[in-house]
């Protein structure tokens, strides 16, 4: 410690020290030169030798590697500014990526171990619709009995009406969920309470709990609040709570209403839940599963052919985590272009190293060891890393900004937020750092191995060693290998875009105005009143000029379905795809019927439903059973689309006829003859028109609606085809340089050559093969990545096999032609080599 | 730097002898080289790129003390003095010298 002062010390009158030392060696020369003694020898080593014991040897040491590095940098500017900018640009799409992809897929939805939490669906393994065969595995038996999901909880979600004396009415999302469920959730309520057990009783008080927004928004933050009473969908409920900033579980909501034993009863509340729980500690997915099928076992084996509950992870609903395979991808693939860039930058530097070679030689040959040689090169490299991460951080910052834009257009979870967190920045710090001694090592330790007196005789000209060349064309061949995944990626996603875009769409999208309706169950609480409402809005939209034809009906064709366990005639019991279509349905979308038509009260088929269940026979006059009722099937229609994402597809649906279901959700289509987007103020005010309360929901255009379900394919295409882009401009650049390089360094072959008679085209040819043979062997060394990273994206594609030859052969010819110009611009300077000068240049 | 084969001190041993030296009193660093020399009868050869950092580190070490004094010659000199820690230091090093010397002698003795 008292060393660590003294040194301290020493540092701070530097000046006195050096002139202290000065004065000691005077003395001792004068004392020589009185008396007579021995030689001092070499003074400067003396100085050196004392200074370097007052001081922090190693800090020293590094200030100094790094003053030094600072020099060089600044020295080679135009080298130093292209590796930086190649270097931000690289790590910048790095933090981009990871920031974006971390937040993604953290589901950050206030729940711990979120990954263990399981739902259970309906399965198909009962063979009948029987609801007494159903009861042994719904919510409440299951919660009874087993043992390997803890909190077994179910929920509903649903819009909810909400009226109280502070503003007008409002429609808000709802969350009604048994309060197990709650006991999962982390946050606690910032006012009042959450749910308890007690709030799950048959004849508990009906309360709400509000989110952080609701009670800004609609209450003014008013902490007074907490015990009035509100109407929810025209029930009186207590406000217990307002939850935290954050609280989005298990969906995104603005309020939550328990789910009491007496909702439970219910058979319309009933078959809308979703039951779900945690994994206890231990227990696999497969053995909660095995559980559940011998629950269903012991009490109704004799119709059981499969899971009757399935049981699966809760995020698998979430859409991000579907495409969790094309974010990792993502992370790759710009991992590569980091790796491309960090080539390029090690080419650079070994070009350059060549050049101080003689440099380095001369430090060796005064003493200074390798290792410390080693060390002031790396910490060269590093430097020039933390440049580029600095400018990597500006690039990222501007990257989030647009992906935020793009990514608010779709519908982003609440709980995703793309912010540069502690996280993003040790990422940031360990990407560049990493990056400064991948791209610093091997131009460090092929200078440390110089040839000391060879470079030095060599009078510094810069020749890159042997070692230094086959190194530079192994990271050619290594970037051309990383280029052919991400172009085979690109082209992969690409081609399947293509795809998606040109499959014909089975329903001409172009002319469709599309608005979402959820009428209040309390106000239109019978069918007749729901039907009477949509009576008087079809005739009013219908009036409007430019208007067609209108319908409605529970999905927008092409774009969604619902499930509900049904049954064909003569077939077993299953979930069957179906849309409720209002009148006029087929005929605003002008979907053909192939036999009969759309009957009041009957069913219609499509082409796959009538051909998976009654083959070579007509459909029309059977009959289908949905959910406890049965139809007669009237017509049978050509396929649309279950999903534009999947156009290929061919879907067994049937369309059963509006009946105005009081709970349910409405969509009411337009046929237009004007353009559609013109008309949605007026569908707006119509709606309003009709009943001031009602919010008209999403009147968008229908092609706007497909096009924004395609946002997701054609904007990882966009992103992938931008990263291969930059990656086969970096490798091309890298390419460039090696082969102009080589044509440099081999002047005097070339002009031999000539001189002894080869012709330019035996030249060029010569330039030109060493170029394309680094491309050959990225190339080959790139096919089996490529194949292992298209596997990773194979549910990302449509239409299109991960092995898809056109791609594969796509990518050789952009990689050839890359390669071919990389090494055919070096090559005509090659032959303009003229002989006479080629021969005196030495 | 004229290096002799003979004369050169055993690693480690001219701290022992420096601070031996200062038991006399404070001296310059050129003081101390000469006293060794000559007091070894010219047998030690005290190499001043060794001598000077050898102070220095003992300096910072807190074996020896330094100040600024005004030689015989009248000139600014730098006088090293032994602390209490540099009397410890010599009395371990000396019985660790007398420890080896002893052994080496015992061990050419019966060769």
């Amino acid at each position: 410690m008292r060393k660590f002062a003294k040194r301290l010390a020493a540092l701070w009158h530097r000046h006195r020290l050096d002139r202290d030392l000065e004065d000691e060696l005077a003395f001792h020369l004068a004392m020589n030169a009185q008396h007579g003694g021995r030689p001092f020898g070499n003074t400067t080593a003396f100085k050196e030798a004392c200074r370097d014991l007052w001081a922090f040897p190693t800090l020293e040491a590094w200030w100094h590697d790094l003053r030094f590095a600072f020099r060089m940098l600044v020295n080679t500017p135009l080298l130093t500014a292209a590796a930086i900018v190649a270097l931000a640009l690289g790590i910048g799409a790095n933090t981009t990526v990871f920031t974006v992809v971390s937040s993604a897929l953290h589901f950050d939805m206030g729940v711990d171990h979120i990954e263990r939490l399981v739902a259970l669906h309906p399965g198909e393994g009962l063979n009948s619709l029987d609801p007494a065969l159903q009861a042994p595995t719904d919510f409440l038996n299951l919660r009874g009995q087993i043992k390997t999901v803890d909190h077994l909880a179910a929920y509903r979600f649903f819009a909810a009406n909400v009226s109280d004396s502070h503003a007008l009415p409002e429609r808000f999302w709802c969350v009604q969920m048994t309060p197990s469920g709650w006991a999962m959730v982390r946050q606690q309520a910032i006012l009042g309470r959450g749910f308890g057990p007690e709030d799950e009783r048959a004849d508990a008080q009906p309360t709400v709990l509000l989110t952080h927004k609701v009670w800004q928004n609609r209450y003014g933050g008013d902490p007074a609040i907490l015990g009035k009473t509100i109407r929810v969908n025209d029930e009186e409920r207590v406000v217990i709570g307002v939850m935290p900033v954050g609280a989005q579980f298990p969906e995104d909501a603005d309020l939550w209403t328990p789910l009491t034993l007496r909702d439970v009863s219910d058979p319309v509340v009933r078959r809308e839940l979703l039951v779900f729980g945690r994994l206890a500690p231990g227990v696999t997915l497969a053995a909660a599963q095995s559980e559940v099928n011998g629950v269903a076992k012991r009490s109704i084996a004799s119709q059981v052919n499969g899971p009757v509950v399935r049981v699966r992870l809760f995020l698998e609903m979430i859409g991000v985590y579907q495409v969790r395979p094309v974010l990792i991808a993502m992370v790759f693939a710009v991992g590569f272009v980091l790796l491309i860039v960090c080539a390029d930058v090690a080419n650079l530097l070994l070009a350059r190293a060549a050049a101080r070679a003689r440099e380095i030689s001369i430090r060796i040959a005064i003493g200074a060891g390798r290792a410390r040689i080693v060390r002031q090169l790396l910490v060269e490299s590093v430097l020039l890393a933390t440049a580029g991460g600095v400018g990597g951080w500006l690039v990222a910052l501007a990257g989030l900004h647009w992906f935020d834009a793009m990514s608010s257009q779709g519908h982003r979870p609440s709980w995703m937020h793309f912010s540069m967190d502690a996280h993003v920045f040790a990422y940031l710090a360990a990407i560049s750092i990493g990056a400064g001694i991948l791209f610093g090592l091997a131009p460090a330790l092929q200078l440390a191995k110089v040839d000391v007196i060879g470079a030095i005789k060599d009078g510094g000209r810069g020749a890159q060693g042997p070692r230094g060349r086959k190194l530079a064309g192994m990271l050619v061949g290594i970037q051309m290998a990383l280029c052919v995944v991400l172009l085979a990626a690109s082209g992969l996603l690409i081609h399947s875009t293509v795809k998606l875009y040109n499959a014909p769409l089975s329903v001409d999208a172009s002319h469709v105005l599309t608005m979402r309706l959820d009428l209040p169950a309390a106000k239109y609480s019978s069918p007749d009143r729901v039907n009477a409402f949509y009576a008087q809005l079809k005739a009013a939209l219908t009036s409007v000029p430019g208007v067609t034809r209108v319908t409605l009906g529970s999905h927008i064709p092409m774009l969604g379905f619902r499930y509900t366990r049904g049954q064909a005639q003569g077939g077993t019991a299953q979930q069957l795809a179906v849309i409720t279509a209002g009148e006029d349905y087929f005929r605003t979308f002008a979907i053909r019927m192939l036999r009969g038509q759309a009957g009041r009260g009957q069913a219609v088929v499509n082409e796959s439903f009538a051909l998976k269940y009654w083959p070579g026979e007509d459909a029309v006059g059977r009959r289908v059973q949905v959910g406890g009722r049965s139809f007669d099937v009237s017509g049978v229609a050509a396929d649309v689309q279950a999903d534009v994402m999947h156009p290929l597809d061919r879907f067994a649906m049937v369309y059963l006829p509006f009946d105005g279901d009081p709970h349910a959700s409405v969509f009411v289509m337009a046929r237009t003859a004007v353009a559609p987007g013109r008309l949605i103020e007026i569908f707006r005010r119509t709606v309003q028109g009709l009943d001031a309360n009602l919010p008209a929901q999403d009147v968008t255009p229908l092609a706007d609606r497909i096009a924004l379900q395609r946002l997701n394919v054609s904007s990882f295409s966009l992103l992938f085809a931008i990263f291969a882009a930059i990656a086969l401009a970096l490798a091309w650049v890298g390419l460039y340089a090696v082969v102009a390089q080589a044509v440099s360094r081999r002047t005097q072959e070339i002009g031999i050559r000539m001189a002894m008679g080869g012709t330019r085209r035996d030249i060029f040819a010569l330039v030109v093969k060493q170029g394309m043979r680094q491309v050959a062997w990225g190339f080959v060394a790139g096919i089996p990545l490529a194949l292992v990273v298209s596997r990773a994206l194979s549910r990302q594609l449509v239409g299109v096999s991960p092995l898809d030859p056109a791609t594969y052969v796509g990518v050789a010819v952009v990689l050839g032609l890359a390669g071919f110009l990389g090494s055919a611009i070096p090559a005509r300077r090659a032959v303009r080599v003229d002989p006479l000068a080629a021969l005196r240049y030495e | 730097m004229g290096r002799s084969d003979r004369g050169e001190l055993v690693q480690g041993t001219l701290d022992m002898l420096v601070l031996k030296t200062l038991v006399r009193g404070p001296m310059h660093g050129w003081g101390i080289a000469q006293s060794i020399q000559q007091i070894s009868e010219e047998v030690l050869r005290v190499e001043e790129g060794s001598l000077y950092p050898a102070l220095h580190r003992m300096e910072l070490d807190g074996l020896i003390d330094a100040e600024w004094g005004q030689s015989e010659n009248k000139r600014r000199a730098k006088y090293y003095r032994l602390t209490t820690r540099g009397l410890k230091a010599l009395d371990e090093e000396t019985a660790h010298w007398q420890q080896l010397a002893r052994a080496i002698a015992r061990v050419m003795e019966t060769a």
